[in-house]
């Protein structure tokens, strides 16, 4: 593959996992510094095609359970310390709309309902050098997917009140759990040893229990 | 064990869906309509037909292009029977300016405007593509082109895009 032909397949798919391209990326630097220039373009492409919506009609209440949220995440990453007064939720609208994003990306991980073989999970995050222990919940969905220029495992668990997503982020530091709220969708962004997860759900009282155990369960740098 | 099998396990699944899919939808409709008004309708009505023929989808994990088909096709209906006229990009832009405004980032703002005049044959394929994870053959089978022809677009619409945010520079036009 020449440097024409690289630009015309990376610049129809910048993401694209073509083998020529990938073998005549790692000899021309100019060709890899376009390819960047583009997934960075599509990155910032992504985000402005999410336009901002208008709130839905039906909109839930959410205060009460979002407290139930603070304290939740707080437990989580800080064990023993008092829950609620640890937890620092501030604004971080690029990192919630990037996971957003993605999680409405893939609006067909949602409706699988037949759990996957374990090594079909473990393929996905050995990958990435993590590990689920104990029982996360039953997985029903697990790829690898392309977020913020990097490859990160995407997993849907089952919770008893229904799907959660979980991205294990082992790029993005948070120092502080982020919250997400968008439409009927609800999540956290929890600071990990590695890098951060984020659960996205869209019942809130119904992710307490799932973020606990999948946060629990994640075994970093296998 | 679940009980989908009568009424309510259907609209159960098909709430299910909406609220998962409707989102999308209609950021789809907005940039096929570049209207966020008639991008709502048009998202409404098309759900009105998916419901009526949700017996039809046989597999669910098909969904969301069964849905973007439907809501493809209102766009069209909804086109034809307005018959509106030739397009002041402009006053379009104008119009739509909440929409495409970000207050904290300017590029983000600046995109959405260069994605906005866009022509409707580059900008659809490149929605389909970046914002709703379409792969090119996927693609062409929505639109009813060669998965050539759709490379073509999406190529030449993010050389567009490059020239418009002045991030590149490089026509090399295929």
């Amino acid at each position: 593959m020449n440097c024409l032909e690289f630009r015309r397949l990376i610049g129809a798919e910048p993401a694209g996992r073509d083998a020529g391209a990938a073998a005549h990326r790692a000899t021309c630097a100019t060709c890899a510094a376009y390819q960047d220039e583009l997934l960075a373009m599509d990155a910032l492409l992504a985000r402005a095609m999410r336009i901002p919506l208008r709130p839905a009609s039906h909109a839930r209440g959410v205060g009460v359970p979002r407290r139930r949220w603070l304290a939740l995440a707080a437990s989580v990453v800080v064990g023993a310390l008092v829950a609620a007064t640890l937890w620092v939720s501030y604004p971080a609208p690029t990192l919630a709309s990037e996971v957003m994003g993605h999680v409405s990306h893939e609006p067909d991980a949602w409706v699988a309902r037949e759990p996957l073989a374990a090594d079909a999970v473990a393929a996905v995050l050995g990958s990435s050098g993590v590990r689920l222990r104990g029982d996360a919940g039953t997985v029903t969905f697990a790829q690898r997917c392309f977020f913020e220029r990097h490859w990160v495992p995407h997993l849907v668990v089952q919770g008893a009140a229904g799907p959660v997503t979980v991205l294990l982020l082992a790029h993005r530091r948070v120092d502080a759990p982020v919250t997400i709220t968008e439409q009927e969708f609800t999540g956290v962004v929890l600071p990990a040893p590695r890098g951060s997860i984020a659960i996205v759900g869209r019942d809130i009282a119904g992710l307490d229990d799932i973020a606990r155990r999948v946060f629990e369960a994640v075994e970093w740098d296998v | 064990m679940n009980s989908d099998h009568g009424g309510t396990g259907r609209q159960r699944r098909f709430d299910a869906l909406c609220t998962a899919l409707r989102p999308d939808l209609v950021r789809f409709a907005f940039w096929l309509a570049r209207d966020r008004a008639l991008a709502e309708d048009v998202v409404q009505e098309a759900l009105l037909r998916a419901w009526k023929s949700f017996d039809a989808l046989t597999d669910e994990t098909k969904a969301k292009q069964w849905m973007l088909t439907i809501v493809r096709r209102e766009h069209a209906r909804t086109w034809e029977r307005k018959r509106l006229e030739a397009v002041d990009l402009d006053a379009l832009v104008q119009a739509e300016a909440p929409v495409l405004a970000s207050e904290d980032d300017a590029a983000l703002a600046e995109m959405r405007e260069a994605l906005f005049r866009l022509d409707d044959g580059y900008r659809e394929p490149l929605v389909l593509q970046v914002m709703m994870g379409y792969t090119t053959n996927e693609i062409a089978e929505h639109l009813g082109l060669t998965q050539g022809a759709v490379l073509t677009r999406l190529f030449r619409a993010r050389q567009k895009l490059r020239v418009t945010m002045s991030v590149g520079g490089v026509e090399d036009e295929a």
